[in-house]
């Protein structure tokens, strides 16, 4: 069922809500949230008018070169997200995403979904779109993470290594609480879901007319597909990092 | 007696200060060495430089004659073991806390195996109750936490104990039964940093740092 452009106005007065409340407890969010909102509906324009011409042409290359926007967007948004080490975090980042999605994509695509086309660009860009944002979202808070973890406590990797352990044993607690936290809550939202929230991806297709059971088998695959890209990008985005973080001494390098 | 170590640094340095310059010593096995000088002297840089924690010099360090920079870190520093002034000690449970540097594969490689035998031994001498052993780190003050550091360090069985400060925590008595282990009874070779006048009235070698030289001074017990 389509919103008409008068509904769409409707549903953006619901925002006088909290506009109402920010006024009452004078809280400093109203013009990020003018801004918030002005920029997504300008960005969701543009793009909408872009995947349009995408979708109509369904060009493999076209699409390719879409993906690699996508990703090279991502990269810059991380990098600019960190506070440190951005000029090593870069390359190390696009490594961890591209390799997450040339595992998973091609399975998802050829293994799972096989559209017909193989490489259509209504099946591969809003899927590839999820499996990113999601990816990208989890690497920012592993690699924060495990920064925040090493940083912290300097004394229990210089006590580590001056008994013996190697770079990669005396960050591994830090490694495993970054991967960690980057994980659980996934793993819990995804054991709420169904019970507690449903989840966009299957809302999207029941609203646009598909049948539940065909919601339910997309959003599982998603969800799969999802975790596994960001398990792997996570894992790949730190050990990276974990080999250029310190020098041949395993001694920290400095910040440049 | 074997030489195990030859320092020959033309200058050791912190930022853009010389700390120490000219030096060339020589330590055979066996030897208990304290290092000596006041504070910001360039001791724990000397210290750090031995087990590759500090590449502020000019110069070279040799251990069983190769230059310790070709040598992979974890294993020279599995074998020049340092313990630190405020150790830490990790999260778990003392006896666990034992056997993690058991776990590491540069110790692994060199057949080192945990000898819950000497850790008794070690807990009696050090005055520590054997249920420390079940105990939690944080359950522990700074002068038990500095001794099971020492003890840790101790069943590594390094080729050389490099100590900074680690007396710093514990009484008079308790520091003396430490030293007198680690002098009369240890047979490994130890280099010291200690401020504890007890520590300093016994040891074989002093290197004593004074405007920018190293003293040698035989004496002690």
């Amino acid at each position: 069922m389509d919103i008409s452009y008068w509904g769409l106005f409707f549903s953006l007065l619901l925002l006088a809500f909290p506009l109402f409340i920010f006024w009452h407890l004078k809280l400093k969010l109203t013009k990020q949230l003018l801004i918030s909102f002005g920029r997504m509906i300008a960005q969701l324009a543009l793009i909408g008018i872009w995947l349009q011409i995408l979708l109509d042409k369904n060009n493999i290359w076209l699409t390719l070169g879409w993906l690699l926007i996508m990703i090279t967007n991502a990269v810059i948004i991380l990098r600019n997200r960190m506070k440190s080490h951005k000029r090593i975090l870069a390359p190390i980042f696009f490594i961890a995403l591209a390799a997450a999605s040339l595992i998973v994509m091609p399975w998802v695509l050829f293994v799972v979904i096989r559209p017909n086309p193989l490489f259509s660009a209504d099946v591969v860009i809003p899927i590839y779109g999820m499996v990113l944002g999601n990816t990208m979202n989890s690497c920012a808070l592993a690699m924060e993470r495990f920064e925040g973890k090493l940083s912290d406590n300097w004394k229990a990797y210089y006590t580590l290594i001056s008994l013996g352990a190697s770079d990669w044993e005396a960050a591994l607690p830090a490694f495993r609480q970054a991967m960690h936290i980057s994980l659980l809550p996934r793993l819990l939202s995804i054991a709420a879901m169904g019970i507690v929230s449903l989840p966009g991806m299957m809302s999207g297709q029941i609203l646009g007319g598909a049948s539940a059971l065909v919601a339910i088998k997309y959003q599982v695959m998603i969800m799969a597909a999802i975790f596994s890209s960001v398990t792997i990008a996570d894992y790949l985005a730190i050990r990276l990092y974990l080999k250029w973080r310190f020098d041949q001494f395993y001694l920290p390098k400095e910040e440049r | 007696m074997s030489e195990l170590l030859k320092i020959r640094i033309d200058r050791l340095y912190y930022g853009e200060r010389n700390l120490v310059e000219n030096i060339d010593l020589t330590v055979n096995k066996g030897d208990k060495i304290l290092l000596a000088g006041t504070t910001g002297s360039g001791k724990t840089s000397l210290l750090n430089s031995l087990n590759l924690m500090n590449q502020s010099y000019e110069g070279e360090i040799i251990f069983d004659g190769r230059a310790i920079t070709g040598c992979p870190p974890q294993f020279l520093r599995s074998r020049i073991l340092m313990v630190m002034q405020e150790p830490w000690l990790g999260e778990g449970i003392v006896e666990d806390i034992l056997a993690e540097p058991f776990c590491f594969a540069a110790v692994r490689k060199r057949g080192m195996k945990k000898d819950d035998k000497m850790i008794l031994e070690l807990f009696d001498l050090f005055k520590l109750p054997q249920e420390h052993l079940k105990k939690k780190a944080e359950q522990l003050s700074g002068g038990e936490k500095q001794r099971i550091a020492l003890i840790r360090a101790l069943i590594m069985k390094p080729e050389i104990l490099l100590l900074d400060e680690i007396s710093s925590a514990l009484d008079q008595g308790t520091s003396r039964i430490v030293a007198d282990y680690l002098l009369k009874s240890y047979p490994g070779t130890i280099i010291a940093i200690s401020h504890d006048p007890l520590w300093q009235a016994h040891w074989q070698i002093q290197w004593h740092i004074k405007d920018g030289i190293i003293h040698i001074i035989q004496g002690g017990e």
